[in-house]
């Protein structure tokens, strides 16, 4: 037995590696295989729906992801030319131009698999890609030091340019960057059909469709160029903006929360009666200091300092299948995240909203989502609604999340 | 800790096992080893290298290990998950399977690391030794690595745990008279406790029919 040959897996300096996961529905192409839409010679076979995370291969480390209407957009920090990939839904050129092999003529208008997007830079081997945004059928993609590149549709002004009249977003080569703001501009968020912009210093600036008040900017007419917001975040220094639908959150430095948009679903119903609020105002909520918010289509979320998560809204909230619309913030319990007396140190990190659902991630590593279950998008691997947190069995530990209306894409470090 | 039931206690036994709690297990493991029955006693299928483990890698396999059990808990507990009673017993952490399930663990963490050997303690439901012996060998592949299983031990079954247990030395009639009237009151008010409880759900299974019927 001594004389048995001993073998090595793993060295000393083996790193972890980093991985993405995709899953939800598959027709559309979001999720980046082309053998669940077109069958092919390997053994994969198309479906409708994948239900558990399939592990997406890319070219390099993705580093920021997003997911919109039925298609995705990956990122990674390199340095080289290559680095925006998309995949999905093209019929508003939110890809981009991808150019088609068979007629070199004219474009794509469902792209299966990462494709490269090829952005407009001064300096492609030294600006970096920070972050992507994806909206109803435009995109917004942050790099360090060149601004803001925006491409897809621009009907309502929400790529930051003037409207053109009759202007086919099909096939379209034009990607447009914005450069114009009070200081760098540090994280961009795309609502269904506006742009929200937030600086370094603090301010927030949007553009886009604002029936619903979501641009903030106290009329209800479209904006095509991105502008500051005031009201009650003048003067605050605002540390993070989102939104996905069609209301607006933003959390200042020092734990309050600001809301605006639509409000049908009692989103901001704790300060105003109206459905749409077209100013941002001050939420006082008394549940401790905040530190990170997410809006999804019909219900809100905040993560507080100590990491209780609360809800509110309308929709499957989280809280069992009786909770179906509060306008106060309701906590859920931390016990449903994994907390107990044996770890009494699990505590949420993040968390993140689909269309109707949501996620959130824990210091663990570990994903929870509950909501809605469209098309398969929880990646539970059952069809049903979820009405509590809910483990995602992800081989790995879960480093960021992004949430679609049909489908999710997370970004994985494997053991 | 092994139970043992005299006489009228058998019956004990019974309403004991229906209670199905859990159990609480210290088991040894060794890096480094694979062997056919996953113990350090068995045939040498494969020796690998390990020191790239540390208690870090290992904690977070353990995490995730509890993270899928929890997950077979709550499915297997046949209770259906859109309604609030499931919410309700999912926040108190209640849910277990009454029935028949496969092995589940509860709770699973690394009380010792000293290279290469390691202990857990583990909290499951419905175990079979040759299963604990899998989640070491399990764990070994985990960590691109091997481990054999060195030592088993029950310290708690139920509501008996090591204080309660008597060392050979006091194996005589006095201390198991003692014994037996310690640990009376506890399993009365576990039974019914569960017991209880599972006439509660089989009521409201009753309502829930009778509705359906009309």
């Amino acid at each position: 037995e001594e004389a048995a040959p001993v073998f090595q897996y793993a060295g000393k300096a083996a790193r972890r590696k980093d991985r993405v996961f995709v899953w939800g529905f598959c027709y559309s192409g979001a999720l980046g295989v082309p053998s669940f839409v077109k069958p092919d010679v390997g053994w994969k076979k198309p479906r409708r729906i994948q239900a558990t995370p399939y592990r997406l291969e890319t070219e390099e480390q993705i580093s920021s992801a997003a997911c919109g209407y039925g298609f995705t957009l990956l990122s990674s920090s390199t340095t080289d030319i290559t680095k925006v990939w998309g995949m999905g839904l093209n019929k508003d050129s939110q890809l981009g131009f991808q150019r088609s092999r068979r007629d070199r003529a004219k474009g794509y208008e469902y792209v299966l698999e990462p494709s490269p997007i090829p952005l407009p830079l001064e300096k492609p081997q030294q600006t970096r890609v920070l972050q992507v945004s994806c909206g109803r059928a435009h995109s917004l993609i942050l790099t360090d030091s060149e601004g803001v590149f925006t491409m897809g549709n621009n009907s309502y002004g929400q790529c930051g340019r003037k409207v053109v009249e009759d202007e086919t977003y099909s096939e379209s080569h034009l990607i447009h960057q914005l450069k114009e703001f009070d200081s760098r501009v540090v994280q961009v968020v795309c609502g269904q059909d506006h742009s929200l912009f937030r600086t370094k210093k603090g301010a927030v600036y949007a553009c886009g469709w604002g029936a619903d008040g979501q641009t903030g900017l106290g009329h209800y007419n479209i904006t095509s160029v991105p502008t500051k917001l005031h009201g009650d975040i003048a003067g605050v220094n605002i540390i993070q903006v989102s939104s996905y639908g069609d209301c607006c959150l933003a959390v200042s430095d020092e734990g309050d929360v600001f809301g605006w948009g639509n409000s049908e679903y009692l989103q901001l119903a704790s300060v105003t009666e109206t459905t749409q609020v077209n100013v941002p105002r001050h939420l006082p909520f008394k549940i401790g200091k905040i530190k990170e918010a997410a809006c999804g289509g019909t219900g809100n979320v905040v993560l507080t300092e100590e990491g209780n998560v609360f809800v509110w809204g309308y929709g499957i909230l989280g809280k069992g299948p009786n909770v179906i619309e509060t306008a106060v913030p309701e906590m859920i319990p931390p016990s449903l995240f994994g907390w107990s007396d044996f770890n009494p140190d699990i505590r949420v990190a993040h968390i993140r909203c689909g269309l109707s659902h949501f996620a959130a991630l824990t210091n663990r590593g570990e994903l929870f989502v509950w909501g809605k279950n469209l098309r398969g998008c929880l990646g539970t691997g059952r069809m049903e609604d979820q009405y509590f947190p809910w483990r995602v069995t992800v081989p790995g530990e879960v480093v960021d999340v992004a949430c679609g209306v049909d489908h999710m894409v997370s970004m994985v470090k494997s053991f | 800790v092994s139970v043992l039931g005299i006489g009228h206690g058998n019956k004990l036994l019974t309403d004991l096992y229906n209670c199905h709690l859990t159990k609480v297990y210290t088991v040894g493991g060794l890096f480094g080893k694979a062997t056919d029955d996953f113990s350090d006693t068995g045939k040498l299928v494969e020796k690998t290298t390990f020191d790239h483990i540390t208690r870090e890698k290992l904690e977070r396999i353990l995490a995730v290990i509890q993270g899928t059990n929890h997950k077979a808990l709550l499915l297997h507990s046949n209770i259906d998950m859109k309604t609030q009673e499931a919410y309700e017993l999912a926040v108190k952490g209640l849910i277990r399977p009454m029935g028949k399930s496969p092995p589940i663990i509860t709770a699973i963490r690394c009380l010792q690391f000293t290279l290469p050997e390691f202990q857990l303690e583990i909290h499951c439901l419905h175990e079979t030794q040759q299963y604990l012996r899998k989640i070491v060998h399990e764990i070994g592949l985990e960590l691109k690595s091997s481990a054999a299983c060195t030592q088993v031990r029950r310290i708690r079954d139920g509501v008996f745990t090591l204080d309660d247990a008597l060392p050979r030395t006091q194996w005589n009639l006095q201390s198991i008279q003692n014994a037996i009237g310690d640990c009376q009151l506890r399993v009365k008010t576990e039974i019914e406790k569960t017991i209880g409880h599972q006439d509660l759900l089989h009521k409201m299974d009753a309502e829930m029919a009778n509705a359906a019927d009309s």
